[in-house]
């Protein structure tokens, strides 16, 4: 290594996303010194608190070597196959589940048939020919390595965690990997005259490093000692309050969650199979905050200010979680956010001079990604159709041109344009706006070399393939005990 | 939703791209057009004998050709990558191959491996020893690759090196035959809609009026419909990309056919050696800013290897492209759109780049604007990418024996360019695209092999036991050569697989 490499790096925060960040570090990049300081997540830091994960979770866990035995039976997670949206277009309703819907056919994507055989009446409904749809509907479970369904149509799981046990696990393994917790208040940060931090004040004491991660939640303690130039996504969605509860219960997780548009924004419910978690996200011009605590009482209430830092590494700090990017928690992608940025930074470790280029390459790669996600969770709005004044006041909002131009490529004729550093595959998208009843205006060109009959008969085989091959996999309750019982013997 | 009705498309230009165009239409949108193609025989086509990329395979594959039939009718070879001579400096080499180095590390690439071993003063080998497409050329061999991931003949991807002039023949006999029109003739007049702007009809020199729908412009570098009746403004990227000229003489072959194709930088450009089953392809791409024609052919004549069949001749043409590539109810495909010099043989990938796009925004006889800006937006990017890689061979030198050397060493690249090299320069980085032609391994090939060495690497490739991963890259080396040297030889397994008709 050489004499300019970062040889220490301070977290602050002691949530699930410092603690990940921790293990992470400390397991690809052992010569680095790895210093925790636990600042507790505040009620706001969606990224720490948020139950629901996606498929990206399991990935995450894999690279940093943490067992299923360990992330899921340990940390009382249950697997979770996507959510259910209901009543977003009046009445009706749609499952976004993950991974693939169908298969592709000839040159066209699998969704372009669907519409064309959907445009005849000959279609069955769109999550009918997804394999998670298919999954969740029989209440059963098996992870795509072990079910010949991945091969007929791949899908995919995130898990539902318990966020306090899932942090509790974290953490003991970032400190069996030898990260080193260090106090859990911050008092005072000291900058070089270069605008580096050359030092933090932690529980009286001052402690240097080399790289600082600020993963201590919307306030940025770190990060915004070095600048405030934040992108404000305040115009662009109506919801701007959050409340958030949580209790004990024991069941068969259902491996969908819920979210229901209401009147004045929308609702989730989730569960694990030890924990139930219950949520609003509303528009305080729409709902007063009374009422909606009439709604879900005894919850905690938190305000979102959606927006992201212009570049979330600047000098040698780097926001990681809700201290970069702050979203509103539909299709769950804070903490989601949060380890692709970790996955980046171990990736990207530049020196101690933290050279721009460097920071360039990184800041393009996540704020590109976070700004495809804002778009996917805006598209839930701006495709709604409801007549509610929230309503009204979502779907009037101003769209972000790439949105705009996904959209205006998806009504013409079906296409969806690709981007750099997408989250969300080409087929969620197409779940989304399918199920939100966009209906392109012409069809795929190119589904004009497979005639129509050929293309449905390929469609229905497949639906009844992946039926059958899901009708003999255990419920999840029945995988849960049995990967138990493995992890005993 | 609506039914498509079909459209009339009249395909100006019956060149490579003309009947590329024609034919990709015909087979994969039978109904939803018309095809009407004009060409005219006294004009004849730039073709100059062609190298290509790895993606026209699947191009003839959606076409429904046979490989074997097309190599022999177009008298074609095997390409496994592009050999750069002289380049980085006088007396270097490299391949840029098809393929990539070493085997899948997961998240850290194998050359990151390769330079910590190198930072850490231990022996390595040079990089093209652990590529299995680089060792197949070197050693004149080729065996189609392995289906199977496992297998070290996967690693590798390949192309053809062909001769142009025969390729639109044969495309022209699919097209045909599904219905594709042909008509010969020369375009004296081309008429506008007053109102619209749009392309009416084509007029031949016989009085001939062709009406269409939608009008395809493959006329080449004359760019008769986009450029002269439409008038899209051409963005000069010759302040980059100097080179303003070809001299291009064939040969007979009379050294190797090599399973690759040779670029080897000359006192003010370059010259390209494309061994094809009967004749090998010459030319001296050049800038005429720093040489005169006539010297420049004496330098290409001087240097080719074999007896000549044509006299030399010269062809004209300036880098860049039409600020937009769909204007109107006119779409520019080939030369009439853009040009960038054949250096990294991206001419017959960007045709095919733009008929895919076409086929997947293939308009109504009311031409959306979504349709042309979508299609716009996808061209653009491709051009763009590929111009930072062609700037990238000039200006990654040391070599300061002409006035063109030092031009383009000294030269201002755009940002864009500067960000990726410093970033690699760093630590080895490469600016990752899903979209765009030249994918990570093609950008290392180049870097290292024209002097760009990274002062460090990436933390990760830190992680495991340096003589693990020693002995590790030492039984790959081993794997690679074993396998390369147990392949028949090029010309075995073409005269084996697809030899021409005598």
């Amino acid at each position: 290594m050489n004499e300019r490499a970062i040889s220490s790096v301070l977290i602050a925060g002691g949530g699930i996303v410092g603690c990940s960040a921790a293990a992470a570090l400390r397991k690809k990049l052992p010569a680095v010194r790895v210093i925790v300081v636990a600042v507790p997540p505040p009620a706001d830091a969606l990224a720490d608190r948020i139950a629901c994960t996606l498929p990206s979770i399991a990935d995450f866990h894999h690279d940093i070597g943490l067992s299923e035995a360990d992330a899921i039976l340990r940390a009382g997670s249950g697997f979770r196959l996507g959510t259910r949206f209901e009543d977003w277009t009046q009445g009706a309703s749609y499952i976004h589940g993950y991974g693939d819907y169908g298969r592709s056919l000839a040159a066209s994507a699998f969704y372009q048939h669907w519409l064309r055989a959907n445009a005849a009446g000959e279609a069955a409904p769109f999550d009918s020919y997804s394999g998670a749809v298919g999954f969740a509907a029989a209440g059963r479970f098996l992870p795509p390595e072990k079910s010949p369904v991945a091969q007929l149509s791949n899908y995919a799981y995130g898990l539902h965690i318990d966020p306090e046990r899932y942090c509790m696990m974290m953490r003991a393994y970032a400190l069996h990997l030898g990260a080193e917790e260090c106090g859990s208040s911050i008092q005072d940060v000291h900058l070089r005259d270069d605008g580096f931090i050359d030092r933090v004040t932690v529980d009286g004491s001052e402690t240097r490093a080399d790289l600082f991660v600020d993963a201590s939640g919307p306030a940025a303690l770190l990060r915004s000692r070095i600048d405030r130039e934040w992108l404000d996504w305040s115009e662009l969605f109506t919801c701007d309050r959050f409340m958030m509860s949580e209790e004990a219960v024991q069941s068969d997780a259902p491996a969908l969650d819920q979210a229901i548009a209401l009147e004045q924004g929308w609702r989730w419910e989730a569960s694990s199979p030890f924990r139930r978690s219950s949520g609003l996200v509303y528009s305080s011009n729409h709902l007063s905050n009374e009422n909606a605590r009439r709604l879900l009482p005894g919850a905690t209430e938190v305000t979102l200010k959606p927006g992201r830092f212009d570049n979330p590494w600047a000098k040698n700090c780097v926001a990681i979680g809700d201290s970069a990017i702050a979203i509103e928690p539909l299709e769950w992608t804070n903490l989601h956010l949060a380890h692709s940025a970790i996955d980046r930074l171990v990736a990207m470790m530049p020196d101690r001079d933290c050279n721009p280029v460097e920071l360039w390459d990184y800041n393009r790669q996540v704020t590109a990604e976070a700004d495809r996600v804002r778009d996917f969770v805006l598209l839930h709005y701006a495709a709604s159709k409801r007549d509610e004044p929230f309503w009204d006041d979502a779907v009037s909002r101003p769209l972000p041109s790439s949105l705009q131009h996904t959209l205006t490529q998806f009504r013409e004729r079906g296409r969806l344009p690709f981007y750099e550093e997408e989250t969300f595959a080409r087929d969620s998208w197409a779940a989304v706006l399918i199920g939100q009843g966009v209906i392109p205006r012409r069809l795929d060109p190119l589904l004009d070399g497979v005639p129509p009959k050929e293309s449905l008969r390929a469609m229905e085989q497949l639906r009844s393939a992946i039926h059958a091959a899901i009708a003999p996999a255990p419920t999840q309750t029945a995988y849960l005990r049995n990967l138990a019982l493995q992890e005993n013997r | 939703m609506l039914a498509q009705t079909s459209l009339n498309v009249v395909v100006v230009g019956g060149g490579t791209a003309g009947w590329m165009t024609a034919a990709a239409l015909a087979k994969l949108l039978p109904n939803a057009c018309n095809i009407h193609l004009v060409e005219s025989e006294e004009i004849g086509i730039v073709g100059v004998g062609e190298a290509t990329l790895p993606h026209i395979r699947s191009f003839n594959e959606r076409l429904g050709i046979r490989e074997a039939e097309f190599m022999a009718r177009t008298r074609a070879t095997f390409k496994l990558g592009i050999d750069f001579e002289n380049w980085g400096r006088i007396g270097d080499r490299y391949i840029h191959p098809f393929g990539t180095f070493g085997r899948g590390q997961g998240e850290v690439d194998f050359h990151q491996y390769w330079l910590r071993m190198l930072h850490e003063g231990r022996p390595v080998d040079e990089l093209e020893r652990y590529s299995m497409a680089c060792m197949m050329a070197r050693l004149g061999k080729f065996a189609l690759p392995s289906q199977d991931p496992a297998d070290v003949t996967s690693t590798f991807n390949y192309a053809y090196q062909f001769d142009a002039t025969l390729y639109a023949p044969f495309l022209r006999s699919i097209a045909e035959g599904l219905g594709a029109k042909r008509t010969e003739g020369r375009i004296v007049d081309v008429e506008l809609d007053g109102e619209t702007g749009n392309i009416r009809a084509v007029k031949l020199s016989s009085g001939e009026r062709i009406e269409g729908d939608l009008f395809i412009d493959c006329s080449g570098f004359v760019a008769l419909l986009i450029g002269k009746a439409l008038n899209e403004p051409f963005q000069d990227w010759s302040k980059w990309l100097p080179c303003d000229r070809a001299v291009a003489m064939p040969c007979r072959t009379e050294t190797a056919v090599t399973p690759y194709t040779g670029v080897i930088a000359m006192e003010a450009g370059w010259r390209w050696r494309i061994p094809l089953q009967h004749r090998t392809g010459n030319g001296y791409v050049h800038s005429s800013a720093f040489i005169d024609e006539q010297s420049a052919t004496d330098a290409l004549v001087a240097a080719v290897e074999g007896e000549k069949i044509a006299e030399p001749r010269v062809l004209r043409f300036k880098a860049g492209r039409r600020e937009r590539s769909w204007v109107k109810n006119c779409v520019a495909i080939g030369l009439a759109s853009g040009f960038l010099e054949p250096l990294e043989s991206t001419s017959i990938y960007l045709i095919q780049a733009a008929i895919t796009a076409l086929l997947e925004l293939f308009p109504e006889k009311d031409i959306a604007d979504a349709d042309r800006d979508e299609f716009n937006r996808v061209i653009d990017l491709e051009y763009d990418r590929i111009r930072d890689f062609l700037i990238l061979h000039y200006h990654a030198t040391e070599r300061t024996d002409s006035e063109f050397w030092n031009y383009t060493r000294t030269m201002v690249i755009p940002d864009s360019l500067a960000e990726k090299l410093e970033l690699f320069r760093r630590r080895g980085r490469v600016v990752k695209y899903r979209e765009g032609v030249f994918l990570e391994a093609s950008w290392i090939a180049v870097y290292l092999g024209q002097r760009i060495y990274p002062e460090d690497h990436d933390l990760r490739a830190d992680l495991p036991n340096p003589d693990a991963l020693q002995k590790g890259m030492e039984s790959f080396k081993g794997e690679v050569i074993i396998a390369a040297e147990s392949m028949p030889d090029h010309l075995g397994m073409i005269a084996q697989y697809c030899p021409m008709a005598a």
